[in-house]
């Protein structure tokens, strides 16, 4: 499983004194993730990329606990120690147990989830996270007995949204937030 | 209509592009904004994007260009390079006015019958002052050039920087302008301004704090980017300051002038708080 200990960035992480004129927004609330200090180097993505994740990964007609499943899990398999921090507090804030987040956290097949249908979005999103090419039909089919198509469409854009983090955030070594960090060890998840 | 024609219409954003043609100098001024001096980093925009950014610019609806530095002149196609400028919008170049041998002033001879006009920094109407902020002969020099351009027949304007321009004693003042009277440039090609508290003047203590709040909104290009004023893409300790960055992505120029448009029509509206400063 991805360590959680904040390593050094490999970027720099934008200050709000140096906040660009279109990044500006992003950092009114005073704490801005690092994913959005670091965008910030490039305004003109930040202003596009972080609508994107918010569509992608916030509210929407799927159910949090749906995706937060689908996030947590692609980001264990792909080790993103910053995305696994980030969302193990998202999910136990969206009502995911502690033994269920240390489940999609480790490295086994995660147990302890007797509905059918979340064992089928496991397996589906570790077939999306950790294969190649397409993903076997039988998964495919396993999913779609639970979820209509426009669910599969979304769920997949979830899985691919979380994928293209997961990179982004491990590649330029990007520290999870201080209040994360925090919040995991009062969870005793650090 | 879209964001940058209202923008452009209405007065908010300045109808002129600037370049960044270069960051080095042979000069290294106290209140330099950019850190300039001999040896940094070049950062040339290069002249076949220069030209096609200022074509761009036309398109769109700006009505002039500008070229500042480093010491733009330092680069020996400049002179050609504003030439085929002033042939898309008229152009106003800014230099120290120091490197102005005979070679380079041949070579400025073909602008007499263009749009184009140089802009030239002079600070005070005293060798020994002038030269304290902007370096060893730089009066001398300055005022030998001047003379040369307008018998050229290249229009020239004079740019005074001051760390207070409010509190600069009026027989000084004076005699800057019968200084530059002298060399042939009229009090209407004069303009004062304000150090701004950037860059080396940041550094040095010197000159007024200007954020967007205070400057005039003009596109910028530079080779890291597109600022929202010349005022914008300065250095500090060697690095760019990206407060003032509108886009990293410069062309096509519809990007960063339609993103620096939003923010300016983004802008609340009421108090006025820019400086003015040209």
């Amino acid at each position: 499983m991805a360590q959680l200990l904040d390593p050094e960035p490999a970027i720099r992480l934008v200050q709000a004194a140096d906040a660009p004129l279109l990044a500006r927004p992003y950092f009114a609330d005073g704490t801005p993730s690092p994913i959005t200090r670091s965008l910030a180097q490039v305004p003109e993505l930040l202003d596009v990329t972080l609508p994107f994740i918010g569509a992608a990964l916030g509210a929407s007609a799927l159910d949090e606990r749906t995706k937060e499943i689908v996030i947590l899990r692609a980001s264990a398999v792909m080790e993103c120690r910053y995305c696994v921090a980030t969302h193990t507090v998202v999910a136990l804030d969206c009502g995911l147990t502690a033994q269920e987040v240390a489940a999609l956290r480790g490295n086994g097949a995660p147990q302890g989830f007797a509905d059918g249908r979340e064992r089928a979005l496991i397996a589906w999103t570790e077939a999306v996270a950790a294969g190649r090419g397409s993903v076997e039909d039988a998964c495919l089919d396993a999913l779609r007995e639970h979820f209509d198509e426009p669910a599969v469409v979304e769920l997949t854009l979830v899985a691919a949204t979380t994928l293209m983090l997961n990179r982004y955030a491990s590649a330029l070594r990007l520290p999870a937030a201080q209040a994360t960090l925090a919040r995991l060890r009062e969870e005793g998840l650090a | 209509m879209s964001a940058l024609a209202v923008s452009l219409e209405a007065g908010r954003l300045t109808p002129r592009v600037w370049f960044y043609a270069n960051y080095h100098c042979n000069l290294r001024c106290s209140y330099c904004l950019t850190e300039s001096g001999p040896g940094v980093p070049r950062r040339e925009l290069g002249p076949e994007r220069m030209l096609a950014l200022a074509r761009e610019a036309r398109d769109l609806g700006f009505t002039e260009l500008g070229v500042t530095g480093g010491e733009p002149f330092l680069l020996d196609y400049l002179p050609e390079l504003v030439g085929e400028m002033a042939r898309i919008l008229p152009v106003l170049v800014l230099s120290n006015a120091t490197v102005f041998n005979a070679r380079r002033l041949r070579a400025l001879e073909p602008l007499a019958d263009l749009p184009v006009r140089i802009q030239i920094s002079l600070d005070h109407p005293d060798p020994v002052e002038n030269d304290a902020m902007r370096g060893p002969e730089n009066f001398a020099k300055v005022v030998r050039a001047i003379p040369e351009l307008i018998a050229r027949g290249i229009a020239v304007r004079i740019a005074t920087t001051l760390e207070d321009p409010d509190a600069v004693d009026p027989a000084e003042s004076e005699r800057l302008c019968a200084l530059h009277r002298s060399l042939g440039v009229p009090d209407e090609d004069h303009v004062v301004r304000p150090i701004i508290r950037r860059g080396r003047a940041d550094t040095g203590d010197l000159g007024v704090a200007a954020g967007f709040e205070q400057l005039d909104p003009e596109l910028t290009i530079t080779a890291d980017g597109a600022f929202a004023s010349p005022f914008g893409p300065t250095v500090r300790g060697g690095r760019m300051d990206t407060d003032l960055l509108v886009t990293r992505t410069i062309a096509p120029l519809r990007r960063p002038a339609e993103a620096l448009a939003g923010v300016v029509e983004g802008s609340p509206p009421g108090t006025d708080t820019r400086l003015g400063i040209r």
